[in-house]
C-alpha cells in the first residue's frame, strides 16, 4: 500500500534503472547453457519485453518448466523492475 | 443479452479469507489456505488483474478473451484488492506473473501459454 505509492506517481527520466533489451538478452544466454535470445521492447518504456528464447534445456520439459527456467534467470525482478516478460520458449530444432 | 455463465455467478470470495477462526493466528496461511481451497474447488480458476468484465492488465484481458473463445465456464479472482493473494499465490504456484490459469488443481500456465495453447486448440481440450 503506503511504499508502493510513490513509484506509480509519474515517469521520471531520473529512475531508469531499467533494464534494456540487450541486457536481458545477455542474462538468458549467459543463465541457459547454449540458449539463444531474441528479446524486444515491446512498448519502448523499458518494463515490457518479449522474449523469443531456444535452448536444449527446453527438451523434454513443458512449457510451465521451459518458461520457469527464464523467469528464474530474473527472480524478483519479475513483477518489479520487470513489469512482464511475456515468452515463447522451444527446444532448438533436432540436427538434420 | 448474455446469459453464459460469468465468474460474478460463482460463489467466489475475491481472495478474502473464510471467516477466521476464533484466535485467527496468521493471517497469511488463511489467505493461502483460502487459494488453495478456491483451487481445489473450481475445475477452471483464473486469478487475474480486476475481473471478466473489466480486465485490469492487458495480460489479464487476454486470457479471459481466450477462454471465453473456447466456451468455458471458468470461475475467476482478482488480484488486486489485496497484495497477500499475489504474493501466496506465486509462493503457491511457483510462477511469478499474473494471470494464472488452473485447471484440475494443475497450473496450466499464463497470458502466453493459455494463448499459445488457444491458437494450438489445446485450450478447447484442456478445458473440456
Amino acid at each position: 500500500m503506503g511504499p508502493l505509492a510513490p513509484a506509480r506517481l509519474r515517469r521520471s527520466t531520473t529512475l531508469t534503472v531499467m533494464p534494456s533489451s540487450e541486457e536481458i538478452k545477455r542474462r538468458i544466454e549467459s543463465a541457459i547453457p547454449g540458449a539463444e535470445a531474441h528479446v524486444e521492447d515491446y512498448t519502448g518504456g523499458g518494463d515490457h519485453f518479449r522474449a523469443t528464447v531456444t535452448a536444449p534445456a527446453f527438451a523434454g520439459r513443458s512449457r510451465i518448466e521451459q518458461h520457469r527456467l527464464v523467469y528464474e534467470v530474473f527472480g524478483s525482478e519479475i513483477g518489479g523492475p520487470i513489469h512482464a516478460l511475456s515468452l515463447k520458449t522451444q527446444p532448438p530444432p533436432p540436427d538434420r | 443479452m448474455s446469459n453464459s455463465p460469468t465468474a460474478d455467478d460463482l460463489p467466489m470470495a475475491h481472495g478474502q479469507p473464510p471467516p477466521p477462526a476464533p484466535a485467527a493466528p496468521d493471517q497469511t496461511n488463511a489467505v493461502r489456505e483460502a487459494i488453495a481451497q478456491a483451487i481445489a474447488e473450481h475445475r477452471v480458476i483464473l486469478f487475474m488483474k480486476g475481473n471478466p468484465e473489466a480486465p485490469a492488465c492487458g495480460f489479464s484481458a487476454r486470457t479471459v478473451a481466450a477462454l471465453q473463445s473456447v466456451g468455458a465456464p471458468f470461475a475467476a479472482v482478482d488480484v488486486l484488492p489485496d497484495p497477500r493473494i499475489r504474493a501466496e499465490l506465486s509462493a503457491i504456484s511457483n510462477w511469478p506473473t499474473i494471470p494464472q490459469l488452473f485447471v484440475d488443481g494443475e497450473l496450466v500456465g499464463g497470458c502466453d501459454i493459455v494463448c499459445e495453447m488457444y491458437e494450438s486448440g489445446e485450450l478447447e481440450e484442456a478445458v473440456r
